[in-house]
């Protein structure tokens, strides 16, 4: 059924927009760049944006053992923000101009090695101590310090690489070309077929982390794995479409809701079509709402996504972590 | 099965030891009931970790069927070794299947695939404690008292001459620990598996354990 709704969503987004599609005759070159140049590539971006995130936050969720945990709430989001700041604002005002592909795939690398550095200090410090509420306090602190600092790099720019950040920063998934895709797609792929050989890893460690170990899981090996699929995913996705809040707590929450499972192939595969499907809602919504220019993803994914998990967690009696 | 000689335990902080206790001695065979009695802080629970290969010993020597326990692997070892600890578990729907299908880990596929030889291991281990009907329920909506059976059902489940149970009777009533202490008992005679618990109820102690050993500051500890 989710994946009869992808392909719904999938459609609608390749349809709609600011120029009505049927309006022009398909034999009309208009038609297909616009089909190919610039709808194939938002759609399948939001496909992987969606999913991809979705896949992140139930893989820290179920690491941290902690339903609040999310590449956003815990800084991981921040961190490849600043990285992308430092990289756009201060390497791009000096020598590289604008965003074209080798800007781009250094803009990428700044982003995971961003992401990679936050999940880090966040593991180091939930070894050190357990308490799940210690955690989100200081994932919270770190994304707070990660955005002062950003500030700072935000002030002392220009007023161009300034504004491409600032709208950058709202969550676009239509800044990516079939190029970029290009780029963006072997590397999804890997991390999301990676992730696919932790499934009885991470089902071990819902229990506890002694359990897991007790049941032959190396505790140690699966963190250090998990911090790398997610901060090459968040890293991949937040330099293309910018930090997207909201899909990656929330996705697995709900995913866990609507699919009475803990087993990992389920809700993996679960959290990847779920994803897909509200970010592409989300990008269809915002055609819908404004034909003139392009709504931030953020905005829509935030203000209707979060009601509906609100109602979903107070309809369901159980604990969800 | 266990043989134990001149253990230290205790923590490794990089260079530092912070001995815990030491100068424990033990031979424990296959089909005997062991408890573990002592003081909060003593370091029951230091040394049940470090026998069961959770933590690493300071010095001396543990031996698990003519084997030292550095030389196992942690697969290896979780094919002889289960525990049931008093850490609460739950949420994330994990059922009491999920939680007892968990006991299979070390045999099943990669992608945690169980087959019917899994499942059929799995419906006996739940039908050993009476939790077949429970099987679907999520273990959130359980008492405390079945809690503890759903994790000794992971254990069984997980198929190991050795079951290490860290203070399994602590959020229990008098009820619920004569019946957990009984079944123990009856997996010890007929399974012939050798069980190590540590609890704060020496009467309990007294009426089902075959061995028990006590830590007490300044002691050594033997039991043969």
């Amino acid at each position: 059924m989710l994946l009869l709704t992808l392909l719904v969503l999938s459609t609608f987004d390749l349809c709609f927009g600011s120029t009505n599609l049927f309006s022009i005759n398909s034999t009309d070159p208009l038609f297909s760049s616009i089909l190919f140049d610039i709808r194939l590539p938002k759609t399948l971006t939001s496909i992987i944006a969606g999913s991809g995130l979705a896949l992140c936050g139930l893989l820290m969720q179920s690491l941290f053992r902690n339903p609040l945990a999310g590449p956003y709430v815990l800084g991981v989001s921040s961190g490849s923000s600043l990285f992308v700041a430092i990289a756009t604002m201060l390497i791009s005002s000096v020598h590289i101009s604008g965003f074209f592909i080798m800007g781009k795939s250094i803009v990428t690398l700044f982003s995971i090695i961003g992401a990679f550095f936050v999940t880090l200090i966040i593991l180091l410090i939930s070894r050190k101590n357990k308490s799940n509420v210690t955690v989100l306090l200081v994932g919270l602190m770190l994304g707070q310090i990660l955005s002062a600092l950003q500030g700072l790099i935000e002030y002392v720019s220009n007023a161009d690489n300034l504004k491409t950040f600032v709208m950058w920063g709202m969550g676009n998934v239509g800044n990516t070309t079939l190029q970029d895709l290009l780029f963006v797609i072997p590397i999804y792929a890997v991390t999301i077929i990676a992730s696919f050989f932790f499934i009885k890893p991470l089902n071990a460690i819902l229990l506890n982390e002694q359990y897991a170990q007790n049941l032959g899981i190396n505790v140690n090996a699966l963190r250090l794995s998990i911090i790398i699929i997610t901060a090459f995913l968040v890293g991949l996705i937040t330099a293309f479409c910018g930090p997207i809040a909201f899909v990656g707590i929330s996705v697995p929450i709900a995913s866990r809701l609507f699919f009475k499972t803990s087993h990992h192939l389920h809700q993996m595969v679960f959290c990847l079509l779920l994803g897909a499907c509200v970010v592409l809602a989300a990008d269809v919504i915002c055609q819908l709402l404004s034909s003139q220019f392009m709504l931030p993803i953020n905005t829509v994914t935030t203000i209707i996504g979060s009601p509906v998990v609100m109602y979903l967690l107070f309809k369901s009696k159980l604990s969800i972590g | 099965m266990i043989v134990i000689k001149d253990l230290e335990i205790g923590y490794k902080n990089k260079s530092q030891y912070h001995t815990v206790f030491k100068g424990i001695n033990m031979a424990l065979d296959a089909g005997s009931f062991v408890g573990l009695i002592g003081d909060n802080g003593i370091g029951k629970s230091t040394l049940l970790k470090t026998i069961t290969g959770n933590l690493s010993l300071l010095s001396g020597e543990i031996k698990i069927n003519n084997k030292q326990i550095t030389e196992y692997t942690a697969q290896q070892l979780s094919q002889i070794l289960s525990i049931v600890i008093t850490e609460k578990i739950g949420g994330f729907n994990l059922t009491v299947w999920d939680v007892v299908a968990a006991g299979r880990t070390p045999y099943i596929n990669i992608f945690g695939k169980l087959t019917t030889h899994d499942e059929g291991i799995i419906i006996s281990s739940l039908t050993q404690l009476n939790l077949l009907t429970l099987k679907d329920k999520l273990i959130d909506e359980l008492s405390d008292g079945q809690r503890q059976k759903v994790m000794i059902a992971k254990s069984l489940a997980q198929q190991t001459p050795i079951i290490v149970l860290d203070e399994p009777t602590a959020f229990l009533d008098y009820t619920s620990k004569h019946l957990l202490f009984k079944t123990l008992e009856k997996l010890c005679q007929e399974q012939q598996k050798l069980i190590i618990v540590s609890s704060h109820d020496i009467d309990l102690m007294k009426q089902y354990v075959h061995k028990t050993c006590t830590l007490t500051e300044g002691y050594k500890v033997t039991i043969l």
